[in-house]
């Protein structure tokens, strides 16, 4: 699998503020990798997501340290309109993205943006609704559906151009337990059968730990911790520090380890840890 | 998120000047802040239109005025093209016929234009921290109301032939009075409160179109 | 139901059938025939066929309610220019004189051409209003080949006025559940309070124009460069088809207007002096 981004020794300050919102941060993702990002709020997960598809350097003033390659090339090279045709972005605030009055004009935006014929969005329109579960809704307006339906619309509008890189900022943050649910099993299903990146920053730890084959921890605009989940959990004592809260069953396991009746690898999935604890009471 | 420098730290020269090696450009929140304006604009200038009516689209308290010129003092060019549209659509759902509508557009673009001339013209400080600032934009305020209210009422309604000669002082003073008075309810106050805010935003405009 | 621009109107309405061109088209068009007829009778007729309309597009009469009190005040509006504040004019014919005001039968008459030329065309806008979704307009603008950028910001400008009439209720809906309530104030608090709503609805859309900003670019759209000479499939555009009849409507009004200029330029038709009204309120009053 080939490094499609490569960040190197790179630094954000953005104008008229005193401190960087990144700092010295290395890191390689490969083709394919579902990566999660978590960290405090104010770490710098959303400036790092921004710098990825080109929004930072472009739509922000500041003071850039450092690369940011994408396929290679420096975000900063490449024209207006070209990194988005293979990089796509959805944000936590599904209301903000829509400008559009129909779900469809919505979904459609961005294959006229990148100049698709009439046949070929039609084609595209059609996969990507059944993807998301849309067929149903592409005549209402995007912004009378529940908060669930709106989060499927801007991930669906951004699915259909297809990009090999997609980028979520936060996206259930304002969902429920079921719709953040609907909303992970289109990104496993995109994991499945096409080969993106997926790169996904999140609070909730529950739906993205499955799926996540890399993690990266942020702190105070620093990369503190970055490793293969499995192996990134083991680094409880670390990530409690920095707030944040694992699946419960993690931390059950935890505590357990502190309290010495396990030495054993944590488990970071529910099946995991119940076939563990299967083990422990046998 | 980072410390930020305080507002008060830049002067109003600054605020206007680009700086060595500054590099500013036309780009999509440009227009999104224009459609921004146009929607904000829309609203709360069919609310004056349609509470304190005198008739044709004339006003005797237009809100709408404050979105106008503010907007244009902030966004340049593009509030003033936001400005001179969106009295257009705000007037229409108010009741004015479609042309007589269309017609309104001088006035609604001279009364968005001169504030965001004066204040890059004069480098006043949208911040208003002088009795300077205050003075021009009053009377920035005062002569694009006054070009508003004699084209508006004398070419536009009388051209049309909904006034006589003799209701054209109502007509002129109603105009120049909703708007002024609006203005001096509003603008300040907006300024006063969110400039140094607005000033730090990339849609903020140095030029008059980036 | 669909909503309109000024309301809603029944999925099974006709008007749906019509191309919005057509529409479009009927607004620019129609709203320049009372520019051309000063016989009041002819333009009563028009706001005749406008209701009519309206009332075969089953749109909600209810609608027009909205616009009692706006032809009220035009109407009163009217009287007080032409006929109260109409000053001292020997040359017409004086009718009648009360409280040192002078009524003169060519005011009166002035005012009734007037008001009657102003009312088809608010009805005329009335009806492109309510019968039009937000989409349509869009499609209008797109046929007649309207550049995207004007369209885009037309239709981010309708989303825009939406979400600010929404932040509105939302500040009143907290003013009034922490027991804010303006009933009963002078109209200086009310002022007063309305200054306190724009400040956070102008804070809330500049923090949007961001948002609204990344999600544009996020998905490829640039104002400037070769990204903007992208030629677009204009996918809107093939849900609509112009169909025979919408070119026969379009026929009728343009026939219509040249029809109306003929007449009016060439045989001095819809003019004052022809007006039945007119000339029977005329031997009334005098």
């Amino acid at each position: 699998m080939s490094v499609i981004i490569e960040i190197k020794d790179y630094s954000w300050q953005y104008m008229n503020t005193r401190q960087a919102a990144l700092n010295d941060i290395n890191v390689q993702v490969k083709e394919g990798m579902f990566v999660g990002i978590i960290g405090a709020n104010g770490s710098g997960k959303t400036t790092l997501a921004y710098s990825l598809n080109g929004l930072i350097p472009g739509q922000y003033n500041g003071i850039k340290h450092g690369e940011v390659l994408i396929y290679g090339k420096e975000v900063e090279e490449y024209k207006s309109g070209e990194l988005q045709k293979f990089t796509g972005m959805v944000f936590s605030d599904p209301e903000a993205q829509f400008t559009a009055m129909t779900v469809e004009d919505e979904l459609v935006f961005g294959l006229e943006n990148l100049g698709m014929s009439i046949p070929e969005i039609r084609e595209r329109l059609e996969w990507v609704t059944e993807l998301t579960g849309l067929e149903t809704m592409l005549l209402k307006p995007p912004y009378e559906l529940s908060g669930g339906q709106k989060q499927r619309v801007a991930l669906a509008a951004v699915l259909a151009m297809t990009p090999k890189l997609l980028i979520l900022d936060e996206p259930t943050t304002m969902l429920d337990p079921v719709s953040r649910r609907r909303v992970f099993e289109v990104l496993a299903k995109l994991k499945q059968e096409q080969n993106n990146t997926i790169i996904v920053i999140e609070h909730n730890l529950e739906n993205l730990i499955p799926l996540a084959d890399r993690m990266i921890l942020l702190s105070d605009s620093r990369l503190i911790l970055e490793d293969e989940t499995q192996q990134f959990f083991q680094n409880m004592e670390l990530i409690s520090q920095e707030g944040i809260y694992p699946p419960g069953a993690l931390q059950f396991f935890y505590e357990l380890k502190k309290a010495g009746k396990i030495s054993d690898t944590l488990p970071v999935t529910l099946p995991d840890a119940s076939k563990q604890l299967k083990q422990l009471f046998n | 998120m980072s410390e930020q420098t305080t507002a008060s730290e830049i002067t109003a020269d600054e605020i206007w000047e680009v700086q060595p090696g500054e590099r500013r450009s036309v780009g999509v929140i440009h227009i999104v802040i224009t459609a921004l304006l146009i929607g904000i604009g829309f609203v709360v200038g069919a609310f004056g239109s349609i509470s304190f009516p005198l008739g044709f689209g004339v006003n005797f308290f237009w809100t709408g005025i404050a979105v106008q010129q503010i907007g244009a003092v902030w966004f340049g060019g593009w509030g003033v093209l936001a400005g001179t549209i969106f009295p257009f659509f705000s007037n229409a759902i108010a009741g004015t016929p479609f042309y007589v509508s269309a017609a309104y557009i001088p006035a609604n673009l001279v009364q968005a234009f001169l504030p965001a001339w004066v204040f890059r013209r004069f480098k006043l400080d949208p911040r208003l921290k002088s009795g300077r600032d205050y003075g021009i934009l009053f009377l920035a305020m005062i002569v694009s109301s006054a070009f508003g209210a004699l084209w508006s009422p004398l070419v536009v309604l009388k051209g049309f032939g909904l006034l006589t000669t003799d209701s054209l002082p109502l007509f002129i003073w109603g105009w120049f009075g909703g708007n002024v008075v609006a203005g001096l309810v509003f603008n300040f106050v907006l300024l006063k409160a969110l400039s140094a805010v607005v000033i730090r935003t990339p849609a903020f405009v140095k030029r008059w179109w980036s | 139901m669909n909503k309109t621009l000024l309301g809603y109107v029944p999925t099974q309405s006709p008007i749906y059938a019509i191309h919005p061109f057509v529409k479009l088209f009927f607004l620019l068009i129609v709203s320049l025939f009372p520019m051309f007829v000063t016989a009041p009778e002819w333009n009563m007729l028009l706001m005749l066929v406008l209701i009519l309309l309206m009332w075969i597009s089953r749109v909600d009469m209810r609608t027009l309610k909205i616009y009692v009190p706006v032809a009220i005040s035009m109407g009163s509006i009217i009287i007080i220019s032409y006929i109260l504040m109409s000053g001292t004019h020997p040359e017409y014919q004086l009718i009648a004189r009360f409280a040192g005001i002078k009524v003169y039968w060519e005011r009166v008459r002035d005012a009734i051409v007037v008001y009657f030329r102003i009312l088809p065309m608010i009805f005329t806008m009335v009806f492109f209003l309510s019968t039009s979704r937000e989409r349509d307009v869009i499609v209008a603008m797109r046929t007649i080949r309207l550049p995207f950028v004007v369209t885009y910001v037309f239709a981010m400008a309708l989303r825009s006025a939406g979400m600010v009439l929404e932040d509105f209720q939302i500040v009143r809906q907290a003013e009034q559940a922490r027991g804010f309530d303006s009933t009963g104030k002078s109209l200086a608090y009310k002022i007063r309070k309305y200054v306190n709503y724009m400040i956070p609805l102008f804070a809330l859309s500049l923090r949007r124009s961001e948002e609204f900003t990344n999600a544009l670019v996020a998905r490829g759209y640039a104002f400037t460069g070769e990204a903007s000479r992208v030629k677009r499939a204009d996918y809107v555009l093939t849900h609509y088809s112009f169909k025979y009849f919408d070119a026969i409507f379009t026929a009728i009004i343009s026939i219509s207007f040249i029809a109306l200029l003929f007449m009016r330029y060439g045989y001095d038709y819809f003019a004052i002096d022809q007006s039945i009204l007119l000339n029977w309120l005329k031997n009334i009053l005098m």
